[in-house]
Order: structure tokens, then C-alpha cells, then sequence
């Protein structure tokens, strides 16, 4: 299954997010590789802690893949390689945990028949072996959203199941773009019809994640005054509200994501050690990313909600 | 494709080429079902015209026409000496039993080239073979070849025409993508070299790299293109067979987990793969030492026959009601 978690605004929390949700999906048994198609700015070596994949990747990455320059792209076993002590060695039951990095520097891309089509061989190639293909796309209309969305209309990927997240904070502002984003002027829904995507089956392919979402019951505002924590429920009620006008409404929203102190700092994996032994991560964020990393294969979920 | 040896070879002088170089790359088609032996032949009709070798016995295989591909590039030497080649490498496809695929590239390197490249119908009237361009060291190319995932890119890579060929054949619409199960594709990268008089005489060397690469280096007496390809690809295939059977059964629990959770998981291995496990049977005689010799160390087919066994003491124990793991222990 594809998975593309794509967001409207840079900073939005989508690939620290995804990559714990792919963490969480390899820890109970499950295949799952990492795809950093965030052209502008791959950060996955960092969230995944793999220094190696900084500097290695100067040739052989995503980008030196899709104009043609290699026959495959680098992988990267995060279980063998991160330097992140909390994540080796690799968990007994845990299936592969692969991440395939983006160039360092990147660099232009045409939007050429052979881009997409090297795009669509290497999904299928990852469906042989993988459960989970997960693709961290750039913010807003970019080039490697369009890029996708043009290789999975192609025939030969009509029966792999390609699903989508769409990241965002929840402000106004945040709501009110990733709406954009979706339903709007050049946005996913458009750009995929005028590709040759089936717009319902589309349509009901799209979930969204609310990220680093400060909960009023969330223990970090334990110490609020009476009017401070009123005013939040007060803020809460309202983008509860333009979030189901703008058809971001609970139906369609896949989880949510607590703000964490540990993500505030720092961009890393969740381990199990962080939340039970030293404790400087938060439980509920832990298990929102296990509820999210189930619910990409839930097919109750990902029923069209009309 | 297995060329009976020929009853002069052992009076006759050494034949053939000093060295060989190839790689195989093996996955499990993506097709619902064993694919049909009309369609298998219509799969790996590579070239226009040109025939698909089918065969029914031992197991069903269908292989297709050779295909070349010009190759200009430097050597992978593990010295790092620049040496260039120029020529062909052989690949062709292989399907077995209608479920499992390889890429099979080859190249033969000439003993001596010039260091002027040629017109290409130089390298034409000679497929599959490439003309270093200058004085090389077999041992060298030996060991720059089998680790050419460590040494920097932009050397001949056969293991990328293996890959392309692969997608190419995954990716058609005859095939239904639902394979049963996921797998990895495994790697061989292989050499096979002339054993010299007074050295060590003809053996095989298998390794295993990492979780999908293997290495294999060959000494023979006789290095026979054809033979010692359609042996590597055997190889592969039976190698696989063992990793994915045994990846299978680690991540089903078998043996861990209660109850009939960890057989409903390896069904699918009961189903499709026990019965393609014939090692062998398609070697060439002059050969067969080496395979022999390989189940001797490491021993394919024992670590084969020891995890079938699990299995089907798993299955016995659940039908008979049970469960395996209810007399491990207290
Ligand atoms: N649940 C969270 N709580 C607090 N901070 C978070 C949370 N999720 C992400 N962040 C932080 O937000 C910042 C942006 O996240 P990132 O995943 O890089 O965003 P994007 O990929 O959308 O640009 C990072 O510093 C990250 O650690
Ligand atoms: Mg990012």
C-alpha cells in the first residue's frame, strides 16, 4: 500500500509525524519503507538519525533515481544503521524498517514522461516487498506531489491501494490551507482529476492528521488558570467548528497528534523507553502514533463517508 | 539450456575463456497464480521472432532469448586501477514453475583488448564478451566485481541490467500484481575462473553477504558460458527458496505465538513454494561436483528439509488439536 503524507505549510509536523508512524507500523512485524521525497527539504536522516545517510548520499539518492542516473536507489536498514541508541538493535518481532533518503543538495527535476515513469517502477518495485510505502512529499503544489499523482493514474498501478494524509496544525490558518490544498484551486483533487484519477475513488482516498495539537486535558496545561484553560476550550470549540465547514471534520480525520515536549525539541522517533522508563515523552503521544500507524490499513476508516 | 558435457572434455585442452563475471537477480513473479506456460512464453518473448525455451521436466521452466547489451565503461577492479571495457553482456530471463523470476546477466572478459575502441561490429561478431583495455589482473577484476556494492559507482554493473530486466517483466500487464505473499529479491554476484595447474583445483566459494546479497566465486576446470550461468541461476533460485522459507517462518511466530496464527501465515509458503525445491536437477554434469560440494557446506538442502520438517510438525500437532508449544516447559 502507498501511503503520501503531504502537508500545505512547511513545519507542520508532517515527516516527524509520518516517520513515527512507520516506526510504529515495522515494531509489531510489518515491512514498511520510507520514502523522503521532500525535494526542497529531506530531513528524514535527521528523524531517523542516520548521519550516514547525510553523507552518503551525495550520488545514488531519490533524486539521482528519478533522472535516471542510477539503476536503484540507495536503502538505508535503520534498524543496522541509526545511531539512535533507543532503536537498536532491531526488536524481534519487527519487520524492515527501510528509508530511502533524498540526494544531499537535491536538485531540478523535469517532469518528463521517464520521471514518472521511474517513479511508477520504483512503487511497484517497493510493493513486491513491502506492506507499507510511505512517500513524505514536499509542502504544498509541488513538484513531487505532481509527480505522484501522475504515476499512480498510470494503468499498471491501478490495483495498488494508494492512500493519503494530509498534515496540518490546528490554527485557522492551517485549517483553512490544508482545505486548499485538498479541495482547492491546483490542489490534489484538481490535479488528480485533470491526471486521469477517478475523482470519487480519490476523493475517498483522502485522510487528515491534526499534528502537535495542545489539548486542554494534555497535562503540560495542568497548571492553567481557570481563564486561560476556558479560553483554550473556547479556541478548541471554534476550530472544531471551521475544520467540519471546511470538510475536515472528524469523519474524515484520520488522528490526532498531541503536542509533545520531546517533538517540540527535538525531531525523533518515540521510542517505548522514552515514554515508560525516562519519561520525557508523553504516553498519549506514543499511542497516537500506534493508532495512526493502524489505521493506514483499517479499511472501516477509509470508508467513503457519504 | 544444459548442455550435456561433451565426452572429449576431460582429454581435450581447457577450453574457453579465462573468466567470467555475472549476476542473478531472483523474485517471486507478481502474479496471483503460477503463471500459465502460454502466457510464461509470451512473458519472456524478449526478442521478436525469437524462440522461448520451455521445458516441463524436472519442473516447469521457461527461458528467454538472450539479450545483449553494449557495454563502455570502466571495470570494476577492486585495486581501483582504471581499466576500460568495451562489448556486450548476455542477460536472459528465467521463469520457474510459473512463479519465480530471475534476471541473469553475464559477461565474458576476452584476455587481451586493444586500447583503441573498435568499430562496434567488432564487438558484435563477439556477444557477450567485453575487451578490457588494457593489461588486467583476473584476481583483481575477481574481487572488484563481488564487492561492487562497496566500491564507487560508475563501473560496469551488471547488477543494474539484471534490475531493469526485472522491472520491465514485473511491471507488464499480463500479470495481475496480487502476488501471495511479499518477498524480497535476492542477489548473486558470481565469478567463475579457469583453475590454473598447480593451484587449487575446481570448488566453489558461497557467501552470504547480507540479508540479500550473496557472492559466489567458481574455479573450474572448464568455463563453459551457458553451463556455468544456467548453474548460478539455479543456485539463486534455491537460495531464495531457503531465505524467503525462512524469513517466512521467523516473522509467523511459529514456535512463539499460540495457536493457529503462526500456520494460517505460512500457508501461503506451503501452498507456493515447498514443491519447487529441486536442487540441481538442471546442471550441468561437469557441475554437479560443485552443487554437491555446496550441499556439503553450507548444506542447502539440509537447512531446506530441517524448516519443511518444523512446519509440518506444527501442522501435524494443530490437526491432531495440539497446540506445540502446550508441553515446552512448565
Ligand atoms: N506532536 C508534536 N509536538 C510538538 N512538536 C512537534 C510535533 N510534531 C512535530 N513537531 C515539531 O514541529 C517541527 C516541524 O516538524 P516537521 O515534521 O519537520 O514538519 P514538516 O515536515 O511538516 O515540515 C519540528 O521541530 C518537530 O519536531
Ligand atoms: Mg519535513
Amino acid at each position: 500500500m502507498l501511503i503520501f503524507a503531504i502537508s500545505d505549510k512547511g513545519g507542520t509536523g508532517r515527516s516527524v509525524t509520518s516517520a513515527n508512524i512507520a516506526y510504529r507500523r515495522a515494531l509489531p512485524g510489518a515491512d514498511v519503507c520510507y520514502l523522503d521525497f521532500d525535494f526542497g527539504s529531506p530531513t528524514s536522516a535527521a528523524v531517523f538519525d542516520v548521519p550516514s545517510a547525510l553523507r552518503g548520499t551525495e550520488q545514488a539518492g531519490l533524486h539521482s533515481y528519478l533522472r535516471g542516473e542510477v539503476a536503484e536507489p540507495q536503502r538505508i536498514d535503520i534498524w543496522a544503521e541509526t545511531e539512535s541508541a533507543g532503536l537498536r538493535p532491531r526488536p524481534a518481532q519487527a519487520g524492515q524498517l527501510v528509508l530511502l533518503p533524498g540526494d544531499r543538495g537535491g536538485g531540478e527535476f523535469v517532469l518528463g514522461s521517464d520521471t514518472v515513469r521511474r517513479c511508477a517502477d520504483l512503487f511497484l518495485r517497493l510493493e513486491e516487498e513491502f506492506e507499507i510505502t510511505l512517500v513524505d512529499l514536499s509542502a504544498g503544489r509541488s513538484y513531487a506531489a505532481q509527480l505522484v499523482l501522475e504515476a499512480t493514474a498510470l494503468p499498471e498501478l491501478s490495483s495498488v491501494t494508494a492512500r493519503w494524509l494530509v498534515f496540518h496544525r490546528w490554527t485557522r490558518q492551517h485549517i483553512i490551507a490544508a482545505a486548499g490544498l485538498v479541495y482547492g484551486d491546483r490542489g490534489i483533487m484538481a490535479t488528480g482529476a485533470s491526471r486521469g484519477h477517478e475523482r470519487d475513488r480519490l476523493r475517498d482516498s483522502v485522510r487528515f492528521v491534526r499534528a502537535a495539537v495542545p489539548s486542554p486535558s494534555s497535562p503540560m496545561f495542568a497548571e492553567l488558570r481557570p481563564a486561560q484553560a476556558l479560553w483554550l476550550s473556547i479556541c478548541d470549540e471554534d476550530l472544531t467548528r471551521l475544520a467540519s465547514e471546511h470538510k475536515l471534520g472528524p469523519m474524515l480525520t484520520l488522528g490526532t497528534v498531541p503536542l509533545d515536549p520531546v517533538l517540540q525539541w527535538r525531531e525523533q522517533l518515540i521510542t517505548d523507553e522514552d515514554v515508560l522508563s525516562s519519561q520525557v515523552a508523553n504516553l498519549e503521544t506514543a499511542q497516537a502514533f500506534a493508532d495512526l500507524a493502524a489505521a493506514l490499513t483499517d479499511d472501516r476508516r477509509w470508508q467513503s463517508p457519504l | 539450456m544444459t548442455r550435456p558435457s561433451e565426452p572429449f572434455s576431460t582429454v581435450s585442452p581447457p577450453a574457453g575463456p579465462d573468466l567470467l563475471i555475472g549476476e542473478v537477480r531472483t523474485a517471486l513473479l507478481q502474479h496471483s497464480v503460477a503463471l500459465p506456460r502460454a502466457a510464461a512464453g509470451q512473458l519472456l518473448q524478449l526478442r521478436h521472432g525469437e524462440r522461448v525455451r520451455t521445458s516441463e521436466r524436472p519442473s516447469g521452466q521457461a527461458v528467454s532469448p538472450d539479450l545483449l547489451t553494449g557495454v563502455d565503461c570502466p571495470l570494476p577492479t577492486a585495486s581501483g586501477r582504471a581499466v576500460r571495457g568495451v562489448g556486450t553482456a548476455t542477460s536472459r530471463a528465467v521463469l520457474t514453475e510459473g512463479r519465480l523470476l530471475q534476471a541473469s546477466v553475464r559477461v565474458r572478459i576476452a584476455a587481451t583488448g586493444g586500447s583503441l575502441r573498435l568499430p562496434w561490429g567488432h564487438y558484435l561478431a563477439r556477444p557477450g564478451t567485453v575487451e578490457p583495455s588494457g593489461r588486467l589482473a583476473g584476481a583483481d577484476l575477481v574481487d572488484g566485481h563481488l564487492s561492487a556494492d562497496r566500491l564507487p559507482g560508475g563501473a560496469l554493473d551488471l547488477g543494474a541490467i539484471a534490475e531493469r530486466l526485472l522491472t520491465d517483466l514485473q511491471g507488464r500487464r499480463v500479470l495481475d500484481r496480487r502476488a501471495p505473499f511479499r518477498s524480497r529479491r535476492t542477489r548473486l554476484l558470481w565469478t567463475a575462473t579457469r583453475a590454473e595447474p598447480g593451484g587449487d583445483g575446481p570448488g566453489a566459494l558461497f557467501t552470504i553477504e547480507d540479508g540479500t546479497l550473496r557472492t559466489l566465486r567458481l574455479t573450474l576446470e572448464r568455463v563453459d558460458p551457458v553451463a556455468v550461468a544456467a548453474f548460478c541461476e539455479d543456485l539463486a533460485l534455491h537460495d531464495w527458496l531457503l531465505t524467503t522459507l525462512v524469513q517466512l517462518v521467523e516473522r509467523s511466530g511459529l514456535g512463539s505465538a499460540p495457536g493457529p496464527e503462526p500456520l494460517l501465515r505460512l500457508r501461503p509458503a506451503v501452498d507456493h513454494l515447498l514443491h519447487l525445491w529441486m536442487p540441481g536437477a538442471r546442471v550441468d554434469r561437469a557441475l554437479a561436483p560443485i552443487w554437491a560440494g555446496l550441499e556439503t557446506r553450507p548444506g542447502f538442502t539440509r537447512q531446506w528439509a530441517a524448516t519443511v520438517q518444523r512446519i509440518r510438525d506444527h501442522l501435524a500437532l494443530q490437526a491432531i488439536g495440539l497446540p506445540a508449544h502446550s508441553y515446552q516447559g512448565d
